[in-house]
C-alpha cells in the first residue's frame, strides 16, 4: 500500500482561491438527498491530505453534471476537483467493486459494461438498411459514433437503429465502426482513471487516423464533450510527455447540432414529416446544456415537427435537473435516500401533461426510463430519444 | 512471510461466443480478450494483503510466451515485489505445467504458495495440488479464509453443499484459493506503468534443468456439445403454453 500522501490540489485546480461560499453545494444535483457535500470536499482538497478522501464514500455520488463549475463565483472547477480526489482512490485501488469492474472492463473489453468486444455490433443485426463500416474499408464523410451504452443496452440500441434510419433517409454520407468502435473514455476520466483515459486518447486518435475519420457525429453528449474538450487537453499533455499523437483536427458534432444545421440548409423540413400530435417535453442533458451551452439545436429540431405540442420544464436549460446518470453513477448506486432526480423529473413531466419526455443522451434515456417505471407511468408516458421521434415522423 | 503466487492468462469466455477451431483441438481465440484468471487474481490479492499485514515478499510466476507478461506487470502493480516468467508455450497438460512450476518454486525462498483453485479455461483445479505433491509440502484446496497463527495458518475450505472445514496447517504449505476470499483491488493503468521498474525475470526450461516431459493427458478432440434432442420449446400464449405443458406432463404420467 502506498504511504499516506499529500496532493497539492492548488497546483492542479487553484483550490486555495475557494472562499467556502457554498454556492457549489447550493446548486449541486445530489446534495439535497445525500451526505455528499462539494464544499466540504473542496475543503479536503485545500488541506490536501489523501487519507481524508478515503473516509468519504459519498464521493462517488457526484454525477459530474458540472453545474457547480458553472456557478462558482471564483471560477473554480469543483467538478474537476472531484475527478482529482477520485483519482487518489483509483491509484490506491480503493474504489467500490462496481466501479472497479467498469474500469477493468474498459481496459479489457473497450466498454464499461463487461460485455465482449465481439458483440459490440449486435445492435446492427436487426437493421433493414445497409450501413457503411469504416473499419472495413468503406469510405464516408461522417463517422456516426454510437458509444458503449447505445451499442450494448437493448433499450438504447433502438436509438442507434433510429439514428441510422434517419441519417439514411436524409441522404447523409455516413458510416459506423461496428465491432472496432472504441470506448470514448469520458466515464473513465470522470471516475478518476486518467491513465486509462490517456491510453484511450492515444489509441483512438490513431484509430481515427487509420480509418480516415475526421468528421464525427455523436449520439451521446458525453462522447461529444470528451472529443471536443478533453481530447485536446490530453493530446497536449501526452505530447509534452513525448508521446506522438496524430495531428488530426476532429470536427465533432452532437447529432442535434448536426440536424439543426440540416434544417438551416433546407435539407430537413416539416414537409418531410407526418403529423405528430403529441405533447412532448425536452429534458436537457447536462453534458449538452450546462457543460456546452447547447440549448437551441435540440429544440429547433423538435419545433419543426408538424402537430407537436412542445412544452417546457420549469427547470430547464442551465437549470435543468440532472438525471444522475453520469460521473460513474451507472456503476454506483449512490448513498442518497429519498426520491431520485429521475423520478422527480417524470413527475414534473406528468404535471405538464407530457405524453413523451424526449432526450438526446443515452444515460438520460436509461435513468428516465427507470424513473418512469418507478413512478408507475408506464401506460401514460413514454421516454424517447429525439432520433426515435424523427424516425417515426419522417416520411 | 514469503509468498509465491502462480498466475495464468486465460480467455474471458463468460459472455463471448466460443467456437472450436478447424483443427478441432482448440477454440477460436482471435476475437476473445485475455486476462488474468479470476481465481488467480484473488490469490494475488490475498498474498498482498498478507504481506501488508505481516511483512515479507510476494513473487508471482507464470509459464508462457512474452505476451503473458501483462498479467505479471498487473500483479506487480497490485503490490507483488518480483515476477518470473518461464519462456515457453503454456502446456495444456496440468502435469507438465506442475513440473515446470515446481522446478521454479523449488529454487525460491517461500513460506506459502498460492494458486487459484482452478482456471477459467479448463477448470481442472489440479495444477496447484500436483505442485504441492511434487514439492512435498502440505496443501489445502478451495481455501476461502486465511488466518495467520504462529508458524501455521488456520485455513478454511469450502466444501460441497455450503459446508466449511477449518484446518490448522504448518508452514510451508500450498493453498488453492477460492473466489470471494477477499475483494481484489483496482489496478490503475498508471500503476501498471510505474510497476515496469519492478524486476521481471525470464527463465527458459533449460535454465531450470527441464528436458522433455511426457504429458499425462493429451487433448484428443474439442467440440461443442450437440444440442439435446429431447428439448422442446413450448410456444404460444401463456394459457396455450400452460395447457400444452400440462398435457405433456399428464401424458408422461407426471401429473
Ligand atoms: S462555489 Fe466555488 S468558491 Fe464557493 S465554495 Fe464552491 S468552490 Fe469554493
Ligand atoms: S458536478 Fe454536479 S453532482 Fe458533482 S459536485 Fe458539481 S454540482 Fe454536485
Amino acid at each position: 500500500m502506498m504511504e499516506v500522501e499529500e496532493t497539492n490540489f492548488d497546483e492542479l485546480y487553484e483550490v486555495y482561491a475557494c472562499m467556502q461560499c457554498g454556492k457549489c453545494t447550493g446548486s449541486c444535483a445530489v446534495s439535497l438527498r445525500s451526505d455528499f457535500n462539494i464544499r466540504e470536499l473542496m475543503r479536503i482538497a485545500i488541506l490536501g491530505n489523501n487519507e481524508d478522501v478515503k473516509e468519504h464514500e459519498e464521493i462517488w455520488d457526484c454525477t459530474s453534471c458540472g453545474i457547480c463549475t458553472v456557478r462558482c463565483p471564483r471560477d473554480l472547477k469543483p467538478s474537476e476537483v472531484i475527478v482529482g480526489l477520485r483519482s487518489i482512490l483509483v491509484e490506491e485501488g480503493e474504489v467500490p467493486s462496481t466501479i472497479r469492474d467498469a474500469l477493468e472492463s474498459i481496459g479489457n473489453n473497450n466498454n464499461p459494461w463487461g460485455r465482449p468486444k465481439s458483440k459490440r455490433a449486435d445492435w446492427m443485426k436487426d437493421l433493414d438498411v445497409e450501413v457503411k463500416n469504416l473499419s472495413e474499408g468503406d469510405e464516408a464523410e461522417y463517422l456516426l459514433y454510437i458509444g458503449c451504452t447505445a451499442s450494448y443496452d437493448t433499450r438504447i440500441q433502438k436509438v442507434s437503429r433510429a439514428a441510422v434510419h434517419v441519417l439514411t433517409k436524409l441522404g447523409v454520407d455516413f458510416g459506423v465502426l461496428g465491432e472496432e468502435e472504441p470506448c470514448c473514455g469520458s466515464e473513465a476520466r470522470m471516475m478518476g482513471e486518467s491513465g486509462l483515459f490517456e491510453m484511450l486518447v492515444e489509441d483512438n486518435m490513431n484509430l481515427f487516423k487509420d480509418f480516415g475519420i475526421s468528421k464525427i457525429i455523436t449520439l451521446s453528449p458525453h462522447a461529444y464533450n470528451t472529443f471536443t474538450t478533453d481530447y485536446k487537453d490530453y493530446k497536449k499533455r501526452l505530447e509534452e510527455e513525448g508521446i506522438e499523437i496524430p495531428n488530426l483536427e476532429l470536427d465533432v458534432k452532437h447529432y442535434t447540432q448536426f440536424l439543426a444545421e440540416l434544417i438551416e440548409e433546407g435539407r430537413l423540413t416539416s414537409d418531410m414529416m407526418n403529423e405528430f400530435n403529441k405533447t412532448v417535453v425536452y429534458h436537457d442533458p447536462c453534458y449538452l446544456g450546462k457543460r456546452n451551452n447547447i440549448f437551441k439545436p435540440p429544440r429547433k429540431v423538435l419545433s419543426i415537427i408538424p402537430g407537436i405540442n412542445l412544452v417546457e420544464f420549469e427547470r430547464r436549460e442551465d437549470r435543468s435537473l440532472c438525471c444522475e446518470g453520469a460521473g460513474g453513477r451507472m456503476w454506483s448506486e449512490g448513498t442518497g435516500t429519498g426520491e431520485r432526480n429521475a423520478v422527480i423529473r417524470v413527475r414534473d413531466a406528468n404535471t405538464l401533461n407530457a405524453e413523451i419526455i424526449t432526450v438526446a443522451c443515452p444515460f438520460c434515456l436509461s435513468t428516465l426510463e427507470d424513473g418512469r417505471s418507478t413512478a408507475g407511468y408506464e401506460e401514460s408516458m413514454e421516454v424517447k430519444d429525439i432520433f426515435e421521434i424523427l424516425d417515426e415522423v419522417l416520411k | 512471510m514469503d509468498i509465491i503466487v502462480s498466475v495464468r492468462k486465460v480467455p474471458d469466455t463468460a459472455e463471448a461466443d466460443v467456437m472450436v477451431e478447424k483443427s478441432g483441438k482448440d477454440i477460436e481465440k482471435s476475437r476473445l480478450t485475455f486476462t488474468i484468471n479470476e481465481w488467480d487474481n484473488y490469490a494475488v490479492e490475498e498474498a498482498i494483503q498478507l504481506k501488508e499485514k505481516y511483512g515479507g515478499t510476494v513473487t508471482v510466476i507464470t509459464v508462457g510466451p512474452k505476451d503473458v507478461e501483462d498479467i505479471l506487470r498487473r500483479s506487480l502493480a497490485m503490490g507483488a515485489d518480483k515476477a518470473i516468467r518461464v519462456d515457453m508455450e503454456d502446456p495444456e497438460d496440468a502435469y507438465t505445467l506442475a513440473n515446470i512450476l515446481s522446478a521454479v518454486i523449488k529454487n525460491q525462498k517461500f513460506d506459502l504458495v498460492l494458486f487459484g483453485a482452478q482456471s477459467g479455461d479448463f477448470n481442472r483445479g489440479v495444477t496447484g495440488v500436483l505442485v504441492a505433491r511434487m514439492l512435498g509440502i502440505t496443501h489445502a484446496a478451495m481455501v476461502n479464509g486465511i488466518e495467520v497463527l504462529d508458524g501455521s495458518i488456520k485455513a478454511s475450505r469450502e466444501l460441497e453443499g455450503g459446508l466449511n472445514e477449518v484446518y490448522d496447517i504448518k508452514l510451508p504449505a500450498l493453498f488453492t484459493i477460492q473466489t470471494g476470499i477477499n475483494e481484489p483491488r483496482y489496478v490503475s493503468i498508471s500503476g501498471i506503468r510505474k510497476a515496469r521498474k519492478k524486476p521481471l525475470e525470464v527463465l527458459t526450461p533449460s535454465d531450470l534443468g527441464i528436458g522433455s516431459i511426457e504429458p499425462m493427458v493429451r487433448l484428443d478432440k474439442m467440440y461443442l456439445p450437440p444440442p439435446g434432442k429431447l428439448a422442446e420449446f413450448i410456444g404460444g400464449s401463456t394459457e396455450e403454453a400452460a395447457a400444452k405443458l400440462a398435457s405433456i406432463l399428464k401424458g408422461k404420467g407426471v401429473l
